[in-house]
């Protein structure tokens, strides 16, 4: 019985060891390969050494319908799809310089009486009407939606078009308020639309709207005509809501257009991969568009004209990656595979010296650091309905003053934005026609004393109601749900508690929280307001009363006076006239302080030594077009800084190999003792 | 066994229905159609009329029970609907993600199966000396080490230091194995020290038997012993802990998909709650439930394989 076992034994021993020795051989083999292949090279191979631009998109972007979309990220790659009439000067700055896109000349402006009913009434107003028109040599690009796939002309109807899904209320497009209760007839057609869309019918775009006008002799010109001054149109043609938009590609992708956009901007879609990426290619069929030949003061030295008079685009494809940790993103833009990147809490300590400038690490890398002042505001905002903190009365105003006055700015800039951001001290941000970077609000100074003084003249000495003894309790309505939004109410109760003022804090989640904004059942919140274009209107026009909700201003806040001087303004081009009014409606706001004003962003970007034109602009989406990649040199760089290091790995399997030679041993032991002992037993 | 399946299966439509039912109430308790409307509208301040409209379109307005109704009638026919974020198709974003999803759940599952389960055999044969030791040291460090550190470790440490894979990123097809590789390390690495001790403890049981000391009696060789008869009477304890894995495999992981940008279904469910898309968010629960319903269907067939004891009835 023994021996049979034995030699089984024996044999299958011999078999091991040979099959031992082959695993090893594999196993080295399998690992060289392995490791022969390994690159963290994140794109095919060669893909770099290309004219592609690689950016970071930090989530899937909602819509590219250019009616509906209304956020940066969105803005960033459908203002690149969709141009229109207008475009910002990529390069002039401050003011804001506009230059016609598709537009073949300046629009023009003419005043001109319409009528309009108001409660029941025919009145004659004075309006407007804007003749634009159109360059006669544009296309669409190619698209399944075009006979044969071929992009057609683009014309005056093609904007017209736009206008009209805007008009419809099933679209909700986003800025629909800003014009139109002011193009003729608008409103009427949308009420039409409505009606039909209850109606279960499709919409009919080509009801008539008495304000959108085309010329029966020239296919590319058309008018808008107003009921009002409307001057910020020109701003609103600059928006990828008034892009051209052809008819074919909404009637065959209908909600997909979405996904499926059919522009004629300087890229086309080529890919859109939920988690994955967004890759834009070349559009063939784009205008002649060139390089600017002139810049703002500084931009020759800083090497920003050496592309003037260029074709535009300076790059032949455009992939976001969409990359949601900020962890990730900083490491593959430190590796080489991404062009730019954001300086955010990650990487700050990276980035920046103590010194406030580039860290010799980024520097010697050839990165640049540019910094670009957002055209926003942050503010705390009282609601002026409120019977504790509204109204208008000198004891309401001193009671926000003191807590304006209580509110230090600086120390929330410096906690949680490192540092970078403007005081505010008005509503206007830098950039923005109106803002004086000499005004200093008496109310923005952090001074406890003073605010003290004012809490006691407004009848709460000490923080204590004068009438009923109690302390004052003031509700913070927030949607402070994340680590930095706790830390920053608590930064805002510290300081009001600071003059004796006890702030609640009333937690949402983020659109519970707006729901209660919008419905006006709040007292005291937190917001903040991007500006849709570079005009002071679109700022001050935050604490006109009749826009109070549903409308934008957030605070209900209404001075008649303000209101009076707003309707002045709003129609006046730029000028000393214009900030003369503005300047006495910052007098009449900064005394009421419906607002706290804390400050205007500023952002730092990071781009790498390959990347050439870098220029953020405040308020255009455009730039990829403008940016020109020096693909060689980026991959030359990435193979310098991505040499595998093969050492540790071929160290740690050696180890493996030998550190189990002591376990090969007491398995050998324990086999021999076995064996000794089954063979006595057996023998 | 077919009978005992059929059983099963039908036991299963209740139990849809009751999740589904409650997923439907808990999130009209959370969330109401309002709200839903000014989350996914994209003016910054949608008017009445615009959140009205958005809820008309979307079916909101419709009584509850009418609306329960519908979802399930649809959920059952598989036809998921539209996103009530971006109108996406839900069934193409479901089978756009499963691929992604299922090639780094699947790898990861299979080699920690079979990693964890060598390291608990060695543990086992080797309990008490050195060997054992160490690796319940090093079952001990893994466990205290928390998962996010794995990811950004091994992001830092394979990724950026020794570049030996991309940081992030995916692509279909062959290449895919460099971009899953990094994932999967982590995925096999951060399991280990858990499973390992739960195996070791299950095979170490069965290694105390009679049966076990029978077959060495016998003068059966000890790989014999572990492979042929330890393991396998282990496994059944093994099945149970390994098969309700399985859902995940497909669902998804969350935190692994986010940092190495694979564009699966991991973050789907989360973002869905809060973007506060009803659509999404059913259907998931739905797909959710019927994956563990065939996890412990499988679990059961997996009994009745391992162990002639265990009988259909």
């Amino acid at each position: 019985m023994s021996s049979p076992l034995h030699s089984s034994d024996s044999a299958s021993k011999a078999v091991a060891k040979i099959a031992l020795k082959r695993y090893r051989l594999l196993s080295a083999a399998a690992l060289l390969l392995v490791l022969a292949g390994c690159s963290n090279n994140p794109y095919p191979a060669g893909d770099t050494a290309k004219p592609v631009l690689y950016r970071v998109l930090t989530d899937d972007l909602k819509t590219l319908d250019p009616s509906i979309s209304y956020t940066v990220d969105e803005g960033v790659v459908i203002d690149t799809i969709y141009p229109t009439y207008y475009q910002y000067h990529y390069l002039k700055r401050d003011p804001f310089v506009m230059e016609l896109s598709l537009g073949g000349e300046e629009a023009k402006r003419e005043t001109i009486p319409v009528s309009v009913i108001e409660k029941g009434k025919t009145v004659t107003k004075q309006g407007e009407r804007w003749t634009f028109r159109l360059k006669p040599n544009l296309r669409f690009q190619d698209d399944p939606c075009f006979p044969g796939g071929k992009g057609r002309n683009i014309k005056a109807a093609d904007v017209l078009y736009s206008f009209r899904r805007m008009g419809d209320p099933a679209i909700a497009c986003p800025v629909l308020s800003f014009f139109g209760e002011k193009v003729l007839g608008m409103a009427e057609y949308s009420a039409h639309l409505d009606e039909v869309e209850k109606q279960k019918q499709q919409p009919d775009y080509n009801a008539p709207i008495e304000g959108l006008q085309l010329d029966p002799n020239d296919p590319y010109t058309f008018r808008i005509v107003l009921n009002q001054p409307y001057p910020q149109l020109r701003y609103l043609m600059a928006m990828h809501f008034t892009t051209p938009l052809a008819h074919e590609a909404v009637e065959m992708y209908g909600k997909d257009l979405a996904r499926h956009p059919v522009g004629c901007g300087a890229f086309k879609l080529a890919e859109l991969s939920p988690k994955q990426r967004i890759v834009l290619v070349k559009n063939d069929n784009y205008r002649e568009d060139y390089y600017p030949i002139e810049g703002a003061p500084g931009d020759r030295e800083a090497g920003l004209l050496e592309d003037a008079g260029k074709r535009l685009p300076l790059v032949d494809k455009v992939q976001y990656n969409i990359i949601r940790e900020g962890v990730t993103s900083w490491n593959l833009f430190q590796q080489g595979y991404e062009d730019q990147a954001a300086v955010t809490q990650t990487n700050f300590q990276q980035v920046i010296s103590s010194s406030n400038k580039l860290s010799p690490e980024m520097s010697s890398r050839g990165i640049q650091l540019l910094k670009t002042a957002a055209a926003n505001v942050y503010y705390y905002g009282f609601n002026m309905n409120d019977p504790v903190v509204g109204g208008y009365t000198p004891e309401h105003r001193k009671l926000r003053q003191a807590m304006s006055m209580a509110i230090d700015s600086q120390a929330d800039i410096d906690l949680f934005h490192q540092g970078l951001g403007i005081p505010a001290q008005f509503i206007i941000a830098k950039g923005i026609n109106g803002y004086d970077p000499n005004y200093v609000n008496p109310y923005r100074e952090h001074n406890v004393e003073k605010a003290k003084q004012l809490l006691t003249e407004a009848g709460y000495p000490g923080g204590i109601d004068s009438k009923t003894g109690e302390r004052l309790t003031i509700y913070y309505e927030n949607a402070g749900v994340t680590a930095a939004g706790r830390q920053s109410v608590a930064l805002c109760v510290k300081n009001l508690d600071d003059i004796g003022i006890h702030v609640e804090s009333r937690v949402s989640l983020p659109n519970i929280w707006q729901g209660k904004i919008d419905k006006g059942e709040y007292q005291f919140m937190r917001y903040g307001w991007f500006a849709d274009y570079p005009d002071p209107e679109n700022f001050v026009f935050l604490l006109y009363g009749p826009n109070k909700r549903p409308g934008p201003n957030a605070s209900n806040y209404a001075n008649p006076e303000y209101d009076k001087l707003f309707e002045q303004m709003q129609a006046m081009n730029d000028g000393p006239e214009r900030l003369a009014i503005i300047a006495k409606m910052r007098t009449i706001a900064v005394e009421d302080c419906p607002w706290i004003y804390i400050n205007h962003d500023e952002a730092l970007t990071l781009s790498q030594s390959w990347l050439h034109n870098v220029k953020p602009h405040p308020v255009s989406n455009e730039s990829a077009k403008y940016l020109r990649v020096d693909a060689p040199l980026r991959d030359k760089r990435q193979h310098e800084w991505n040499h595998p290091n093969y050492v540790p790995a071929i160290l740690f399997f050696m180890l493996l190999i030998f550190g189990s030679a002591p376990a090969a041993s007491v398995i050998n032991k324990r086999r021999n003792r076995h064996v000794r002992r089954s063979s006595g037993g057996l023998d | 066994m077919l009978f005992y399946l059929l059983r099963r299966l039908l036991y299963s439509i209740p139990i849809l229905i009751g999740v589904s039912l409650l997923t439907f109430v808990l999130f009209y308790m959370t969330s109401s159609p309002e709200q839903m409307a000014r989350k996914n509208l994209s003016a910054k301040n949608p008017s009445p009329k615009q959140i009205t409209t958005w809820i008309v379109k979307h079916g909101y307005d419709k009584p509850r029970s009418e609306q329960f109704k519908k979802h399930m009638t649809e959920l059952f026919l598989f036809r998921f609907g539209k996103s009530d974020v971006n109108g996406e198709d839900i069934r193409e974003r479901l089978i756009k993600g499963a691929g992604p999803s299922g090639m780094l759940g699947l790898a990861a599952f299979a080699l920690s199966l079979v990693t964890t389960v060598t390291f608990a055999l060695i543990a086992a044969y080797y309990r008490g000396t050195y060997v054992d030791g160490f690796l319940t040291f090093l079952s001990v460090f893994l466990m205290s080490v928390v998962y996010m550190v794995y990811i950004i470790a091994g992001q830092f440490i394979l990724g950026k230091i020794l570049k030996y894979a991309p940081l992030a990123g995916y692509t279909s097809g062959t290449s895919a194995w460099k971009f899953l590789l990094l994932p999967v390390i982590v995925a096999v690495i951060s399991g280990l020290g858990g499973s390992m001790r739960l195996y070791r403890t299950f095979l170490l049981e069965e290694m105390g038997q009679d049966y076990v000391r029978t077959a060495r009696a016998k003068g059966v060789g000890e790989r014999a012993v572990l492979f042929s008869h330890v393991l396998k009477n282990a496994a059944i304890p093994i099945i149970t802990s390994v098969v309700l894995g399985i859902p995940l495999i497909f669902l998804g992981s969350l935190l692994l998909e986010s940092f190495f940008g694979i564009p699966g279904l991991g973050g789907l469910t989360v973002d869905a709650i809060t973007n506060q898309d009803f659509a999404i968010v059913r259907a998931m629960v739905f797909i959710g439930t019927i994956l563990y319903i065939i996890g412990a269907m499988l679990t059961d067939i997996c009994y009745a394989l391992v162990d002639p004891r265990v009988r259909f009835e």
